[in-house]
């Protein structure tokens, strides 16, 4: 993959977002194993397994985020959704293992419905992305709360739970899948003509436009995306926890949107890469975890935390700027024929 | 003669559009509307209690969407509201001394701490250039941290000066609570005229020709950000009066609310459009909203979906209004 792009000439800027994500897994893994300091049953593979598994629900939400960022929107709805998938499949999936065949795919269309509803508001209502998804996630979480009256009645789904506590080679099976939706999801972005699209709405809709992008068809796409992966972060979290709450998804809002920033995607849309974003979730998720370990005060803990997403903001912005200065200093262009024929090869692969 | 019928006509079509295009008059109409509903459904609805009770309710949330205006005003987004709001909160809830002297002593140290916060949010934002979701959301969780630090879990108690004080009535009934609002919507129609107030304007519509025509656009947004700040500060302070307790979680449910406030009250999202009177009202619409909903017997969990339900409207009526009103230019 990355000999081609190099020889693709033009998109030097993905080795850079490469580069990113790298340096975010290595600083993770140095977390992990300086963390040993700290105390001495730490810094193990143990320990690196834990936060993998803790660090999934922030990967599989910040899949659909960043999708929505990298356009240019924001998605405030996820924690709602999230919610709402986890209570939809503890109470209709509940232990039943057949069930799950038609509940998880159940589940997943109705949030994606929910991303849809955000999409057309967005795309053709116009709504501004941060009122739509805003209202829609308040809309959805008293939907939820009123459909539960207050308490979620339900089951843990024992084959969710596997999902956690079995394992396949020493590692949990749901390191599996977002190793494998980590995979997916960067080749989408890198890969496809849906990617390269997204990246063209997201620097510059209107130009998207008049070079015939169906840009309001692309961005709807990003919040149905949003809205089912929000569902199945829900889904996950029932087997994780055995069961749903009404809050479940509500610490995670914050980190989705953190996790794609540190990733080093840009807010205003247009660029940012998706392993970058799994970098970011797993090293929020390990500093969290090291953070609680030491054993101070939430608050600290708390405050600790906003100073690194701070650093972490400011350390991106230079980044960015040696980043800009290569591309500038770069001569020639992009050979407009070219992208078609590595999009096909990196599509063959 | 007929011309001048025509001309007539053509001035009221043209004063319409410019009432329809006015995002405040639309949310006073709103107001307006729920509050006959209201005082349909409601025996009581029009006694001087109820009346307070609606002031005092309705007015933190007033001022927290009061200084979110004026970031958004910029283009920009202030997270930080909800840090602010609990810390403020926490620390009128654990530290301040009782008396005239402990609320002006509260008063000093929650507004510096406004401050302080909405000028860390404007340094980062408007001199470093960093995305302001991104920073403000770093600022918000730093703060909510700072509060947990000072009370980490609800309780504490706010001086009885401040809680009866401000949620008293003067002069024969007017409370306090709508006195402040008025003086807080004077000050901002003072605001709006001097040169930083038309600068704000400017920046959010265009902040390169803003720069461009010799605007300080960096400073007026720096400034937009610290009375934000502040705002949020003296909502954390109001707030204490009404509930006489700390909760550290307090201003969870700012986050979401403020905005909220700010869509119904007119405020364009893209910048340079909207008023720091419509968001209040906005506020306030909110609150009497969940009271509305209540009388008519609609169990409070679904409150959010006609809260969520209204904002989408409130956007939407905006914007098809604008449309109108700037028919003529079309």
């Amino acid at each position: 993959m990355s000999g081609q792009d190099r020889r693709a000439g033009g998109r030097r800027g993905i080795s850079g977002d490469v580069w990113n994500a790298l340096a975010l897994f290595g600083l993770t893994a140095l977390l992990i194993l300086g963390s040993r300091w700290i105390s001495p049953g730490f810094g193990g593979w143990s320990q690196a397994k834990a936060i993998l598994v803790l660090s999934s629900f922030v990967v599989v939400v910040a899949f659909g985020q960043q999708l929505v960022i990298l356009t240019g929107g924001l998605d405030l709805s996820i924690a709602s959704v999230m919610t709402m998938g986890g209570v939809l499949a503890f109470t209709f999936i509940g232990a039943s293992s057949p069930a799950l065949l038609w509940g998880v795919p159940g589940v997943l269309l109705l949030t994606a419905a929910i991303g849809a509803l955000n999409g057309i508001g967005v795309v053709w209502l116009r709504v501004p992305p941060f009122i739509m998804t805003l209202a829609m996630g308040i809309i959805v979480y008293g939907a939820t709360l009123g459909l539960t009256g207050g308490t979620p009645r339900g089951q843990p789904s024992p084959l969710l739970s596997a999902l956690f506590t079995a394992d396949l080679a020493g590692v949990p099976l749901v390191i599996y899948l977002i190793s494998v939706l980590a995979v997916l999801g960067t080749l989408l972005q890198r890969g496809t003509g849906f990617g390269r699209r997204l990246y063209a709405v997201g620097t510059n809709p209107a130009a998207a436009h008049i070079a015939g992008l169906p840009v309001r068809r692309i961005t709807m796409m990003t919040y149905v995306i949003s809205g089912a992966s929000a569902g199945l972060a829900g889904v996950l979290m029932v087997g994780y926890a055995g069961g749903a709450t009404l809050t479940m998804g509500q610490s995670y809002q914050l980190p989705s949107i953190a996790a794609v920033v540190v990733g080093g995607t840009s807010i205003l849309g247009g660029s940012g890469l998706y392993l970058g974003a799994v970098g970011g979730a797993l090293l929020l998720t390990t500093f969290s975890t090291v953070i609680a370990s030491i054993g101070i005060a939430e608050g600290w803990r708390t405050v600790i935390y906003g100073i690194v997403i701070l650093l972490a903001l400011l350390l991106l912005r230079e980044e960015l700027y040696v980043w800009v200065g290569r591309l500038a200093a770069r001569p020639g262009g992009i050979p407009p024929r070219s992208t078609p024929s590595t999009a096909m090869t990196g599509g063959n692969k | 003669m007929s011309a001048s019928v025509a001309n007539t006509r053509q001035r009221t079509a043209m004063s319409i559009r410019r009432l329809l295009g006015n995002g405040t008059l639309i949310v006073a109409a709103i107001y307006a509307l729920l509050f006959v509903i209201f005082a349909l459904r409601q025996a009581d609805a029009l006694s001087r209690n109820s009346i307070v009770d609606l002031f005092n309710n309705a007015l933190p949330l007033a001022l927290a969407a009061a200084g979110g205006t004026l970031v958004v005003l910029t283009r920009g987004f202030d997270l930080s509201v909800a840090g602010v709001v609990a810390l403020s909160n926490v620390l009128m809830a654990t530290v301040v001394g009782d008396g005239p002297a402990g609320a002006l002593e509260g008063l000093a140290m929650v507004t510096g701490i406004g401050l302080l916060v909405g000028a860390v949010n404007g340094v980062l934002v408007a001199y470093v250039r960093l995305q302001s979701i991104a920073s403000t959301l770093a600022t918000m969780i730093v703060t909510s941290g700072l509060a947990l630090l000072v009370l980490d879990a609800p309780g504490g108690n706010v001086p009885d000066f401040v809680a009866d004080t401000l949620t008293d009535v003067v002069a024969g009934g007017i409370p306090v609570a709508a006195v402040i609002a008025l003086a807080v919507v004077l000050a901002w129609l003072v605001l709006r005229r001097t040169d930083w107030g038309v600068a704000l304007y400017a920046v959010g519509a265009d902040e390169t020709a803003a720069g461009l025509a010799g605007i300080p656009t960096r400073r007026v947004m720096f400034l937009a950000y610290c009375l934000a700040g502040v705002f949020y500060a003296l909502s954390g302070y109001m707030l204490s009066a009404l509930t006489a307790t700390g909760n550290p979680n307090a201003g969870n449910s700012y986050l979401l609310l403020t905005f909220a406030a700010i869509a119904i009250g007119g405020t364009s999202f893209s910048g340079g459009r909207g008023d720091v009177v419509g968001a209040m009202l906005g506020a306030a619409t909110l609150t009497l909203l969940q009271k509305v909903l209540f009388s008519a017997g609609v169990s409070s969990f679904y409150t959010g979906i006609f809260q969520g339900i209204v904002m989408i409207l409130a956007v939407l009526v905006a914007a098809l209004s604008d449309r109108i009103a700037s028919g003529r230019r079309a």
